[in-house]
């Protein structure tokens, strides 16, 4: 069993600039809500199981009275701020969330604020500055995909790109990641670029339609639940398998398997992790626990596999579902100290 | 059949077809001709899935102002986790999980028209609320999870004949079915003169109500048996899979040269209108426009599009 004082002991050996002010305030008797506007995909089934499980053992350890998760049944942002405002009337002390919209909720983020409630939020960000965001380094992750394809393919050439929700910060953050790293290795071209909605179907289909148009490609540079569409759309118009970048789906990890079974594939994985969920969670207890120093705005790793630890993640991942990493209290300290630099 | 030109271009459904060919002219002209053959293929491979909802949705419309299913991605959805999970990846249980998404979409045509008529509430927001109840049963039965085709099944969706894929093949089959039924059959007429006037309908003898049941229970399963397909062409079932089949079924209907007001139905043009929509995606594509300007292309596109067939058929 965690006590506060096993907590305080265990914030004490990771990180001695949180300690200071850790453990100020008891949060064992506080409330968090989890209000989350979406369900329907891998990813945040994912997300919502990472998060029960571990919210479920702090409440048992007794780090927090509570953690309920509140999901909405649409992804409209009036539902989302009436839900807010319902756990606000609710007496809950802090509010995770992940916001169907990066603005159209600071009107009722604020009111939580105002109310003296901590709200953090991630993934789907809010921009309101009382609140707090956790942020996964995206364009990281697309300067990374280009050094990694340049591994792969050492003499460089034709890169298709698959884009992801338009108008959104993280489809921003990652093409600008990619586009830096294309500068980096003028080696590669990006001859076409499409936009794939992060979703398998939409990928294949989009990438089926371009392809015929496209000179060769020796690699694909992706956002994430797009890759496997994109190896499917090749393999229809019966093209030369390129160097697919993977996105931590449990069918993109498994084609990659078998091509590599088959014949040496190689290739990289990266992506969000769902389990940033509870990194938001922790993040949420440790300024309840009087933290106030902790940054607005977390920057934290993305997930990657590479092919030698690729094939031992495979079985833990649900079929048809995402790779995820839960955070300890631990770790979310060292995260959360990591940005504190 | 009119031999003159004149008498071709009167045809409703030659403008899909008309339109389909100058995008594609288009594309293979920014390419300077490559990817032409691949582009049909890849065009031909894809409409399918629209036409098939195409043709359930026509036959709503064709029922009379008001009619329409909304319900379609939902059950699209639904029906593709349903016939999955049946099928469990097992080649022999391939024609189970097609008879199982053929029955969980005619529940939901049942359930549809069940709301429609005994709650007496108009079908777009029968079929609206219906789609929000089957959305959530169909996220609390696959857990948003990817539900993998078995082999053959996934195999069978992408055989191609010449270059001509076996499933555009069985569509032509299969439209012509819906041809003859619609102008043939007891049936068909029947949609037809409901759609013209519902109340004449009714005192000509007609069975309104079970015309219109069947109606419905006909999109539905036609929703159903696309849904199995879509996750069989796309290797895995998801939730979101007939998301773009609310737009582009009602889109092709009307493309197609079928009148929305009901009443005047159109079997060919919504091959060609199917044709069209993967081909402006191809187009757009290929030009390398973002996403944005995509959209509003798109958009632009088939406004202008239906102002042109309408507006033949304006002068006649």
């Amino acid at each position: 069993m965690k006590s506060g004082i096993a907590i305080a002991a265990v914030c004490a050996a990771l990180s001695s600039t949180i300690i200071a002010n850790s453990a100020l305030a008891d949060t064992s008797g506080k409330k968090i809500a989890f209000s989350n506007n979406y369900a329907g995909n891998s990813w945040r089934q994912a997300m919502l199981k990472s998060y029960e499980i571990v919210t479920k053992k702090a409440v048992a350890d007794k780090v927090v009275a509570a953690a309920d998760i509140f999901t909405t049944a649409d992804k409209e942002v009036p539902t989302q701020a009436a839900q807010i405002q319902n756990l606000i009337l609710q007496g809950y002390d802090a509010i995770v969330i992940n916001a169907s919209s990066p603005d159209a909720l600071n009107g009722a983020v604020k009111q939580a604020c105002d109310a003296g409630i901590v709200v953090v939020s991630f993934d789907g960000i809010v921009t309101e500055p009382c609140a707090y965001r956790v942020v996964v380094d995206f364009k990281a992750m697309g300067r990374q995909e280009v050094e990694e394809m340049a591994k792969f393919q050492p003499k460089g050439g034709n890169l298709l790109e698959i884009r992801g929700l338009a108008g959104t910060s993280i489809d921003e953050a990652i093409h600008a990641g990619i586009l830096e790293g294309v500068k980096a290795h003028p080696e590669f071209k990006i001859v076409g670029s499409v936009t794939g909605d992060w979703d398998q179907t939409t990928a294949q289909k989009a990438v089926a339609t371009v392809l015929p148009s496209l000179p060769d490609i020796v690699g694909v540079v992706d956002q994430g639940g797009d890759g496997y569409g994109a190896a499917q759309a090749f393999a229809a118009a019966g093209k030369p398998r390129p160097t697919i970048i993977m996105g931590n789906r449990q069918d993109e990890l498994q084609w990659w398997k078998e091509q590599k079974a088959k014949d040496g594939y190689k290739t990289w994985s990266a992506s969000i992790a769902p389990g940033v969920s509870t990194l938001a969670f922790w993040v949420a207890q440790q300024v309840l626990d009087g933290n106030k120093s902790i940054p607005h705005d977390l920057l934290v790793p993305y997930l990657a596999f590479t092919q030698d630890n690729f094939e031992t993640e495979l079985p833990n991942i649900p079929k048809g579902g995402v790779a995820s990493h839960e955070y300890t209290q631990a770790e979310a300290v060292a995260a959360i100290k990591a940005n504190m630099k | 059949m009119k031999g003159t030109l004149a008498g071709v271009l009167a045809r409703p459904w030659i403008w899909s077809f008309i339109g389909a060919l100058a995008v594609w002219l288009a594309a293979i002209t920014f390419t300077g001709g490559t990817g032409a053959g691949g582009m049909l293929t890849a065009a031909l491979s894809l409409a399918v899935f629209t036409v098939v909802v195409g043709v359930g949705q026509m036959f709503v419309i064709t029922l009379g102002p008001g009619n329409v299913d909304l319900s379609l991605p939902a059950n699209i959805g639904l029906a593709s986790a349903v016939a999955m999970t049946v099928m469990a990846g097992d080649d022999q249980r391939i024609a189970f999980g097609l008879l199982a998404a053929l029955a969980c979409g005619a529940a939901i045509g049942t359930a549809n028209y069940l709301l429609i008529w005994a709650l007496r509430i108009p079908p777009i927001i029968a079929t609206l609320s219906a789609s929000f109840v089957i959305q959530s049963i169909d996220i609390s039965y696959g857990r948003g999870l990817q539900i993998k085709p078995p082999p053959g099944f996934a195999d069978f969706t992408n055989i191609q004949l010449f270059g001509i894929p076996l499933l555009a093949v069985l569509t032509v089959l299969f439209m012509i079915g819906a041809h003859v039924m619609l102008q043939r059959t007891i049936f068909g007429r029947s949609v037809l003169a409901i759609g013209q006037n519902m109340r004449a309908a009714r005192l000509a003898g007609i069975a309104v109500n079970r015309v219109r049941f069947a109606t419905y229970v006909l999109c539905g399963t036609l929703g159903g048996i696309n849904g199995a397909l879509l996750a069989g062409y796309f290797r895995g079932a998801n939730v979101d899979i007939g998301n773009e089949y609310l737009l582009a079924s009602i889109a092709v209907v009307v493309i197609g040269g079928t009148s929305v007001a009901g009443g005047k139905a159109n079997i060919p043009g919504l091959f060609g209108a199917a044709l069209f929509l993967v081909l402006l995606l191809t187009m757009l594509n290929t030009f390398g426009v973002s996403a944005g300007v995509r959209l509003l292309l798109t958009g632009l596109i088939i406004v202008a599009v239906i102002t042109a067939a309408g507006g033949t058929k304006r002068e006649r």
